[in-house]
């Protein structure tokens, strides 16, 4: 019955249709095997990498927020000071210019 | 050309016809008086290992007089209890720290107690002008856990001796000479009675304007190298290697010093996985903020604190 509704016909039952041995010929070759086995390394491998990547990214984050994240703001807040005081300087200091109010 | 400490020109003069070298000579006879032998890794230390903590600390100093000084602390937070199994347990506590200290150019007193009964003392005194006596004792209400020590420095022109004497009979003596301007090499010596151990140990010291190298061996199977270059007179850097030839354990550690108008920040990392940070903020007069972080990548452990310190 089943090899009566498949399609390329001509079948009589209890024969095996063109289009399933062509499909289990080439399910069954050597070429297909091994591409099968590379693809599930492949996928192991890249499984294993992101994982290491990720713990990287982790340690390396973490460890520029502990250790340069605070020198950044520090060191910028220590220019701002210093632009305001050059600022405050440059007003106060020369004395032939009028204050500015 | 930097300039040397304690170079003098040649006492002899030169003959006719010598010109005097460009070249500063240097006289042995008139080196500076060396660091004492307990310091000879200050800045590295200064730089790599502050005073990290967990939890909140509040540090309040009041100044009574000119000499006098009482000062109150709380701290809350866990603290880590030493267990047999590999994990350690960190139980929360609290206590509150009161001390009194009195500075007076020759005697320095200096007191703490806390609540959970331990009591801390240390005494320095300054009997002539070369010699010093330094005492330092912990009470403790466990029993056989207090300890206290006296120590005896001599300051010479050029050297630098010390004696030290512990109860469970622990005796040691130190002594550091200045060979040229930048160079003091020194050595100490140790006898524990109670646990039958003794040591000696050699110490080295170079130090420029710029940059301070100094190294360390010890017959307990330690050796401790560090290096500290002072890259401007905001920055500096430092780097420290440690290694026991008994146990085979590595250890090597860099770090930097920002001191900066407003706040002094302190980064180190470690080899072994560790990385820490430490912040004072200065946020007006004697107010000063303290954030303190330490990551632990390796043993998963992460310990932030936060502080206030009021009082000059």
């Amino acid at each position: 019955m089943a090899s009566q509704s498949r399609k390329g016909g001509k079948n009589r039952s209890g024969e095996e249709g063109v289009l399933a041995r062509v499909t289990s010929t080439i399910t069954q070759s050597s070429i297909v095997q091994r591409g099968k086995v590379v693809a599930s390394d492949a996928a192991f491998v890249t499984k294993k990498l992101l994982k290491s990547t990720g713990k990287a990214a982790w340690i390396a984050g973490t460890t520029f927020l502990i250790l340069v994240v605070p020198l950044i703001i520090e060191m910028d807040r220590e220019q701002q000071m210093n632009e305001l005081e050059m600022q405050q300087a440059s007003l106060l200091g020369t004395p032939s210019v009028a204050p500015q109010k | 050309m930097a300039s040397h400490i304690g170079v003098v020109p040649p006492p002899m003069t030169p003959a006719k016809g010598n010109e005097p070298k460009t070249a500063e000579k240097i006289d042995y006879l008139n080196l500076p008086c060396p660091i004492p032998y307990e310091e000879i890794h200050r800045e590295a230390l200064m730089s790599l290992k502050p005073e990290l903590f967990e939890g909140m600390r509040f540090d309040f100093t009041k100044g009574l007089n000119q000499k006098f000084s009482l000062s109150h602390s709380v701290f809350m937070g866990p603290m880590e209890v030493p267990s047999q199994a590999s994990e350690t347990i960190k139980i929360p506590t609290a206590h509150y720290e009161f001390g009194a200290n009195f500075l007076d150019p020759k005697l320095m007193l200096f007191g703490r107690i806390l609540t959970d009964g331990r009591l801390n003392a240390r005494v320095k005194c300054d009997l002539t002008d070369n010699l010093i006596l330094k005492a330092n004792s912990q009470l403790t209400s466990e029993p056989h856990m207090s300890h206290g020590m006296v120590n005896f420095d001599y300051k010479g022109k050029d050297f630098r001796i010390q004696f030290q004497l512990g109860n469970g009979a622990l005796f040691g003596a130190s002594y550091i000479q200045s060979v040229t301007p930048h160079l003091s090499l020194g050595s100490e010596v140790f006898w524990a009675g109670q646990h039958r151990k003794s040591g000696i140990g050699l110490a080295a010291r170079y130090n420029t304007d710029k940059m301070v190298a100094t190294g360390q061996v010890a017959s307990t199977g330690m050796v401790a190298l560090s290096y500290v270059q002072k890259v401007s007179e905001k920055v500096s850097l430092a780097s420290d290697f440690m290694y026991n030839y008994m146990s085979r354990d590595v250890t090597a550690s860099f770090g930097y010093d920002y001191v900066l108008r407003q706040c002094r920040l302190r980064g180190k990392i470690d080899s072994n996985g560790c990385t820490a940070a430490f912040l004072e903020e200065r946020l007006n007069m004697g107010l000063n903020f303290i954030l303190s972080a330490e990551i632990d990548h390796w043993k998963k452990d992460y310990k932030f604190g936060f502080g206030l310190t009021v009082g000059e």
